[in-house]
């Protein structure tokens, strides 16, 4: 029953509109633009929890309590400071391209969003089963670089300039290790779909097979979203806040929302990629597998938000030097000794 | 080829981590510093001219406001300055109550240093665990002074209350606790490698460079050079407690950082003596001193070891109830003489490890 | 081992996660304040002779104090303390050779207005002719010392005594010296 919650839904939903009599295709196209508007609402209410869960985990790591006033628990916190972000004006510095800089933060969420579509949240739950699915979610991840650099070029500051510059510098050079280090996994399944990869996990989960590979693209991950200890991008201590120096009100929440929403892209790619997508573990199925995935994401989100709270920031030239001199060649050697093995197993006949 | 070109960057007033309002102005090729030049004095007030309208008592409450961070060694050093110029004997258990405040003064600033360096850095948590230690330190200073940070607590003469009872068996309970909380600071930043890359060998100071800027402190002694005043020249009854004076190898921002880390170790060490001995002295807190000061004409100059490095009291006396001039010699201003040369060819990044790890107050800077 | 301290790092971070919390939620709970606090000041009216070695013993001038001559007594009418401007540092307490002056440990003194921020310990009218008993005076300093501070008083004596002793060398300056 709770396995196909979900699932359940989306039928009961087609065959209500099948009753109706209007013509197949268009029931299909609401069936899809309901489960579009079913994953938008989940994300956007999922990167406000994530922005409390950030706070009570950073809290707890300090001997606080973190928010505790708005709501049970303070669960209401962020919607209380997204209201309050909301009614703010957004200041314009006078020197800034207006039209950029107000298109930054709303194009934000575009590459996050479209990403969403593909990734398979439990048992035949994907919105889309794409036969390009990492190619996709790969291909569009990375076009939220340009947005960040829109906003520092537009904001017409030094920081800002500075924040953009390395967001560039940053997440092109990460994007490859990324991709290469998920090579490794694609060449054992030999598809880009997502529900093969997660099928081919069934027994063993990459993270066995491919350890380096994951320590690679979890490492190159956390880079990507710009957070501690690669958050050069924000670095407070340096440059302010980096892209979102001159931001103010909703504009900034919307670049720290998205923050959020790709942590949650990157771990619910690793969970895809390295941790069997909605298998259970340990035979344990009587829990539905969406309850798994999620649980999987959630726990590498925690990891992510601990490495923030526990790591100092590392420097650009560092930063460089470790993307370009360690993980590269690391996963080239991951992907060479992939190679090798596979071809001893075609060899052994396995 | 690209024409490329430098600009300028305003790294402050209005920074978060220059400690307070300072500003340095870079001159930038990307993100590599080509000069940079410090400016100073935006929290300037004067004291050293509020000191020539007040009392010698009434100067007291304004050397706190220097180093907010480490008040009781500020009063200390003018006191002792102004107690030099009169020749006032201070009470035995004076003596040792201001070595007890004063090196937990010592450590409430170390254990800021150290946080707040790791937030330079970039760890936010090691900044609220050792905000954590720092509050109860506070904690008990305001027990014993009635305030957190200026505490005013030396007097001409000794100091202004005795312990309260039951104050020094607290303290020595957390003292006994300190080592396995600087442990925990080790754990989380000094061992950290990414600090270490972060700090190792960024911004070098030669032992010949720090004595010949004057430089003082933590800052001169991560140099390698053996020079802190409680062991050089101890003032005070420093001479009466068993403490090393921590060294730094390579005068880097991680030996300046690490000696901090040390000498908290060491402040721990004379505070529990401290409180060994204070439990056979019994006495007044106070020396008979007459209720007008007027110390005789002349001129003295006294100055002790605070967190921050040698500060040092000048006063001159025109025989009057007011001195003539208060002129402070202010280690956070005097160890920044060398920033700009020592910024040359970082990144934007290092200014920040850099900075911090001279460890500055701005209120001590503009005095 | 290269990441040794980073593995280090998180094993502290999550045995704080959890390890006590150590938050005080102010208006629910208090932290204490301990005896000797420097908050708000008390002026026991009784006791005090209106000598004004507060007022000079003040680094900054904080206290001003109005005296009237009431047949041969001086009496006095006003006593206040600009509080924005003190530093809190207890010389005017120590300088009391009467014991009038206390801290009390109420911290809390914030102001709507600018001019609600003198702190008003007393302010009375001097009574028209001398009277032999202090009494009625007293009564009426009473009254408008309560008046000016609604929190009761929290305690009259002062903790240690060596302060009170007057050893101390704070202040009286002498009074012509441009003060």
């Amino acid at each position: 029953m709770l396995e196909n919650l979900f699932v359940g839904i989306a039928d009961w939903l087609r065959s209500l509109l099948g009753g109706l009599g209007t013509p197949g295709e268009i029931n299909e196209a609401i069936v899809m633009l309901a489960k579009l508007v079913a994953i938008l609402v989940f994300i956007l209410v999922n990167a406000l929890w994530l922005v409390y869960m950030e706070r009570k985990v950073a809290a707890y790591m300090q001997a606080r309590i973190g928010p505790n006033r708005v709501g049970p628990k303070g669960l209401l916190q962020t919607t209380a400071d997204i209201g309050k972000l909301i009614s703010k004006e957004i200041v314009i510095p006078k020197k800034a391209d207006v039209v950029v800089f107000l298109l930054a933060p709303v194009l934000i969420f575009v590459p996050t969003l479209m990403v969403f579509a593909v990734i398979p949240f439990g048992k035949n739950m994907a919105a889309i089963d794409m036969n390009i699915g990492v190619f996709y979610l790969l291909a569009i991840a990375s076009l939220s670089t340009l947005f960040f650099w829109m906003g520092g070029w537009a904001s017409n500051s030094k920081y800002s300039l500075i924040g953009s510059m390395r967001v560039v510098a940053q997440m092109v050079s990460y994007e490859l290790p990324l991709v290469l280090g998920l090579l490794g996994v694609v060449m054992i399944v030999g598809s880009l779909k997502m529900s093969d990869i997660i099928a081919a996990q069934e027994h063993t989960w990459f993270i066995f097979t491919q350890p380096i590979a994951f320590l690679i693209y979890f490492i190159a991950a956390v880079a990507e979203t710009n957070r501690t200890p690669f958050d050069l991008v924000e670095g407070e201590s340096e440059i302010i806040a980096g892209p979102y120096t001159e931001y103010g009100g909703m504009a900034f929440a919307m670049f720290f929302l998205a923050e959020y929403a790709n942590i949650m892209v990157i771990c619910a790619m690793a969970t895809i990629m390295f941790l069997g997508g909605w298998h259970a573990p340990f035979g344990l199925d009587f829990i539905p597998s969406w309850v798994w995935f999620f649980l999987k994401m959630y726990i590498l989100i925690f990891i992510v938000m601990q490495f923030r709270w526990t790591y100092p920031r590392i420097r650009v030239d560092q930063l460089m030097g470790f993307g370009w001199k360690v993980l590269v060649p690391l996963a080239l050697a991951n992907i060479f000794i992939t190679g090798i093995g596979m071809k001893i197993y075609q060899a052994i006949g396995w | 080829m690209l024409r490329t070109q430098e600009y300028f960057l305003n790294f402050g007033p209005q920074h978060p981590s220059t400690h307070g309002v300072f500003q340095i102005i870079l001159t930038l090729d990307g993100e590599r510093i080509v000069k940079a030049e410090p400016v100073c004095g935006y929290l300037h007030r004067g004291i050293e001219k509020l000191a020539e309208s007040r009392t010698y008592t009434q100067v007291i409450p304004y050397t706190d406001r220097m180093d907010y961070l480490a008040a009781m060694l500020q009063n200390l050093g003018y006191v002792q300055a102004v107690e030099k110029m009169m020749g006032i004997e201070v009470p035995e258990r004076a003596e040792y109550l201001r070595v007890i405040s004063g090196e937990l003064s010592r450590l409430t600033s170390h254990v800021l240093a150290t946080g707040v360096y790791a937030l330079d850095i970039g760890g936010f948590t090691g900044f609220l665990l050792c905000f954590r230690e720092r509050e109860k330190m506070m904690d008990l200073l305001e027990e014993l002074t009635g305030s957190r940070m200026t505490l005013s607590y030396a007097r001409i003469g000794g100091v202004a209350d005795d312990a309260p009872e039951g104050w020094l068996d607290k303290l020595d309970k957390l003292m006994d606790e300190m080592p396995g909380y600087i442990e925990e600071y080790n754990g989380l930043i000094t061992g950290n490698e990414i600090f270490q890359a972060r700090t190792k060998f960024v911004g070098q100071l030669k032992p010949e460079t720090a004595v010949n800027y004057s430089l003082s402190g933590p800052v001169l002694r991560a140099s390698g050079v053996n020079y802190d005043l409680r062991k050089a020249k101890p003032y005070g009854i420093y001479d009466r407690f068993d403490f090393e004076v921590p060294l730094g190898e390579n005068g880097d921002c991680f030996d300046r950082f690490y000696c901090r880390v040390l000498e908290m170790e060491q402040s721990v060490k004379i505070i529990k003596q401290a409180i060994e001995q204070i439990k056979e002295v019994d006495g007044p807190v106070m020396a008979k001193v007459p209720k007008v000061l007027k110390p005789p004409k002349g001129e003295v100059y006294h100055e002790i070891e605070t967190s921050k490095g040698i500060i040092g009291y000048y006063v001159v006396s025109d025989g009057s109830n007011k001195p003539y001039r208060v002129h402070v010699r202010r280690p956070s201003f005097i160890n920044l003489g060398y920033l700009d040369e020592m910024l040359k060819g970082y990144l934007i990044a290092d200014v920040v490890a850099i900075l911090g790890s001279i460890d500055i107050v701005l209120g001590e800077v503009d005095c | 081992m290269f990441g040794k301290g980073l593995i280090k790092g998180l094993q502290i971070t999550w045995k704080e996660f959890w390890a006590q919390k150590l938050t005080v939620q102010y208006p629910d709970e208090q932290h204490p304040v301990p005896e000797r606090f420097h908050g708000r000041f008390i002026l026991d009216v009784d006791k005090c002779i209106a000598c004004s070695l507060c007022a000079n013993a003040c680094p900054n001038k904080v206290i001003t104090i109005k005296k009237q001559k009431v047949g041969k007594k001086q009496f006095m009418t006003d006593y206040i303390m600009n509080i924005q401007y003190c530093l809190f540092c207890g010389l005017c307490v120590e300088s009391c050779n009467k014991d009038a002056l206390h801290f009390s440990q109420d911290f809390n003194m914030n102001q709507y207005f600018y001019r609600d921020l003198p702190l008003v310990l007393v302010q009375r009218e001097a009574p028209a002719e001398p009277v032999d008993e202090e009494a009625p005076a007293a009564k009426a300093g009473d009254d408008k010392k309560a008046k000016a501070k609604p929190k009761p008083k929290a305690k009259t004596d002062k903790p240690a005594e060596p302060a009170a002793d007057s050893e101390v060398a704070a202040g009286k300056a002498p009074d012509k010296e441009g003060q």
